[in-house]
Parts: structure tokens; sequence; C-alpha cells
């Protein structure tokens, strides 16, 4: 080897080691001068791939269409009746609040937001919104959409905000089977690419008695996610030798993602 | 020479702005063109070893500042077993063995056959995606590998080849700019005959 190309190796090696060496607030600060020195072309990026996006929706099949409108009219239908329901229950239970003088304990303050990037990293299930630090937006805040969990904040910018999905093996969750004493970790599996993926309920008892079709829940323990929220449905068991695991079909259709609320409030610990 | 290795780099820069407009195809297991890896690939094989180097830790490192995740957070009493994450950096490790990789057909590409050099960048991406994806289920342990998977390292690395002559030309438009030689040996071959 030429002496030119082993000190070149040599230093190339040096500032590998020195970048592997960072502490994560490092990192971090290099994150935020790299993302802010891309901020305009991130915008500019993100405009174009929502335009493209909007323009391929367009393109639907108008049959394709019509069967989701019908399968929509249905849903209204069962919500409807599922509202009412809740109204009544809404009234019973501000009753019973006067009636304990019951103090309001959450604040349970979101931010709308536009997801205007997919899956910007190879192996990573993130997206991109459009809400930031200025609408203080910080790290590890739950991210919510009409249907349930999408994930949580791992990296705020002033103007937006990475989100890391419920569908990455990053973003574990504390669950509750509905029905159930049964509470595990939720997470999403590794190789989750494609239109359908499936995640896993890990840790639950060896002779756990789940059905398929029960909802899970978060339980609000762990300081990220606020309890009660929807995550999704069990789908199979798998009976191990120590433990058992559940294949959950997550709530959330995550082809489809729009508008998502960011909670403001961490969850207390 | 000096010129050539300060455009290169203004290239690689360049890709990593072009890479924010190019979204991942999520019908084909969110493949996407890896730009920024295909400019690297393509001037590594153009430039002397020290060059790069120098390209592979600016690749690498920007890559990282871009797509490295943050830590998992939350009580530890309740996520005991967390998910690791890559390490900032790993990325100028594997720029770096791929530069090398380029580097083995380099007296082929000097002969004027850029042809292999395009083909080996795109079994270059699929083993830096294999490398990647080895490294995660190394350090999160369980090896797991589906088809989709497969099929997304596959595709990824297939779209990206298929711009490799375009970056080429590229660069042989920046040579020719700056009257610098990529091609020596058949420059030498012209210039005898």
């Amino acid at each position: 080897m030429k002496p030119l190309n082993l000190i070149a190796l040599l230093l190339f090696l040096g500032g590998a080691t020195w970048a592997l060496t960072r502490s994560e607030r490092a990192v971090r600060e290099i994150q935020g001068t790299y993302y802010s020195a891309m901020r305009p072309f991130l915008k500019t990026g993100s405009v174009l791939e929502n335009k493209a996006r909007a323009f391929t929706d367009e393109t639907h099949h108008s049959k394709e269409l019509e069967t989701e409108v019908t399968v929509m009219k249905g849903e209204v239908g069962r919500l409807r009746i599922i509202e009412s329901r809740f109204q009544a229950m809404e009234k019973e239970n501000a009753q019973f609040r006067e009636a304990l003088n019951f103090k309001k304990a959450t604040n349970f303050d979101v931010v709308a937001a536009q997801v205007i990037r997919r899956q910007p990293a190879t192996w990573w299930q993130t997206v991109e919104i459009d809400a930031g630090e200025k609408q203080h937006i910080g790290t590890e805040l739950a991210v919510l959409s009409n249907e349930g969990l999408v994930g949580k904040i791992d990296r705020p910018d002033r103007d937006r905000s990475t989100v890391i999905l419920l569908t990455d093996e990053k973003c574990q969750v504390s669950a509750r089977v509905e029905g159930t004493q049964e509470v595990g970790i939720l997470s999403g599996q590794r190789g989750n690419q494609g239109r359908n993926p499936q995640l896993r309920l890990k840790f639950l008892s060896k002779d756990a008695a789940l059905r398929p079709g029960q909802r899970v829940y978060t339980t609000g323990r762990g300081g990220i996610f606020q309890a009660n929220i929807l995550l999704g449905t069990v789908e199979a068991v798998e009976k191990g030798a120590l433990d058992s695991e559940a294949i959950v079909r997550p709530s959330v259709n995550f082809a489809d993602l729009g508008t998502v609320f960011v909670v403001l409030t961490s969850a207390a610990p | 020479m000096i010129r050539y290795t300060f455009i290169t780099v203004l290239l690689l820069l360049t890709a990593f702005v072009v890479q924010q407009f190019i979204p991942a195809f999520t019908g084909l297991y969110d493949s996407r063109i890896l730009l920024v890896q295909l400019v690297f690939l393509c001037a590594a094989v153009t430039v002397p070893t020290p060059t790069m180097l120098l390209l592979a830790f600016i690749g690498g490192f920007l890559w990282d500042a871009q797509c490295a995740l943050g830590p998992q957070g939350g009580d530890p009493e309740i996520y005991n077993m967390p998910v690791e994450a890559l390490r900032f950096g790993y990325s100028i490790v594997l720029f770096g063995a791929m530069g090398y990789l380029m580097h083995g057909v380099q007296p082929l590409f000097q002969q004027g056959k850029w042809q292999f050099s395009a083909i080996l960048s795109g079994i270059a991406i699929f083993l830096y995606l294999a490398a990647e994806y080895l490294l995660i289920s190394f350090i999160r342990g369980g090896f797991i590998i589906n088809r989709a998977t497969l099929e997304q390292m596959l595709f990824t690395s297939i779209l990206t080849m298929l711009f490799s002559p375009i970056i080429f030309w590229i660069l042989f438009t920046i040579a020719k700019m700056f009257d610098h030689s990529i091609y020596p040996d058949a420059d030498k071959k012209r210039r005898r005959s």
C-alpha cells in the first residue's frame, strides 16, 4: 500500500471512530444542524411528494371508490349508533363527576398536523409531519389518528417533526388486551414493509386466553403513551414455553395517513 | 485534479439535496433510489483512494445525520428490553467498504470499460443494504428475513443501478470541463494510436 493511501486510511478510521463515539446529545446537535441546512429543500420535496400522491389518489378506479363509499356508509351508520350510546354515557358520567366533586386530572391537549413525507429512511418506519417545536412539540410525545395510535415523536425540528410509527420495531408500547388481565409490550416487526403490517404483543402469560378480534389498548404505563388508546385487534396467539405472544393487526391504516394529532402532554410515568 | 475532487464533493452534497425529492415506492416494498450512495460509488471509481475515503466520510456522516433515530425513552422499568439502534457513524464504515469494492474494478474502468462499474454499483448497493440489515439483526438479535425485505433490497439495487449511466455521464462531462482524465489508460492508448 502506498504511504499516502495508508495515511488516508488511518485518518478515515480515526474520523469514523470519532463519529461512532459521539454521545446522543452530540448526534442530536449534528442532526439539528443538518436539518436546518436542508430545511428549504425539505419543504419543496414534501410539496412535490404530496402532489404526486394526490395525483395517484385521483386516478383511483371509480369502482374501488364506489365500494369504499358503500363500506363507509355502513361504518357511519354503525358509528351513529355507538355515538348515541356514548352521549348517554357521557351524560351519566357528568352526573357521577358532579356527585363525586371530581376534578379534571389530565390535560389532553393536541396539535393537528399533516403527514408531509413518508418513509424517508430505508429501514425505519417513519413519517414526517408539518408541526414542530414552534407548535411546542417535543420528543417522545404520542401521535394519534382518529383510528388509534400512530406512533411517537422521534425528532422535532422547528416546523416539522419525525414520527416513528407503531409498525417499527423500535416503537414499543405497554399494552393490555380488553376483557383480560393480559399486559405486554407491543411493537412492530422487522421486515414490516408492505400494506398490511402486523404488530407483535410480547411477554403475555404462558396460558394467555386470547381470542382473535379482541382489542388491544395502551395501559398508560411507561411514561410516553396515555391510557386507553386503541392499538389494534388480536389476530392470532403463539404459545411459547415460557410466555405467549399475540399477532396484532394495527387499527390505523398506515398506508393512508393524512391528518394526525400530537398529544402535547406526556403521560405520567 | 483538485478542481475535480472539489466538484465530486459538491456533487455528493447535491445528491443529498436531490435525495429529498425522491420518494419511496410503496408499491415496491418501500424501495427507493439511493442517489447519495450511487453518486458516491460512481465518483469513487474515478478518484484515487484518499479522495474516495474523503467522499466516504462525508457521505456516511451526512447519511447518518439524516437517518439516525433517537433513544427509545420511556420508563426503563416498563420498557426493560429496549430495541437497540445502529450507532451514529456506522455508514461511514459501510461507505468506505463500498468504495474499496468499487476500487477493485478501477483498472477496468481506467481502460474505458465503465459498464462493469455500472453493474458493480448495483451489486455494491445490494451488499450495502444486506450489510445494514445484518448489522441491525446482529445488534437487535433474531435474524428475520422475509420475501418483502429481499425484494426491497433487490428493487432498490436495480432501480439505483439504472441511474448509474447518468451519473457517469455527469462525471465524464465534469472531468472534460476541468481537463481531467478519469480514463488514463484508455487515453494513453488513444494517443499512441
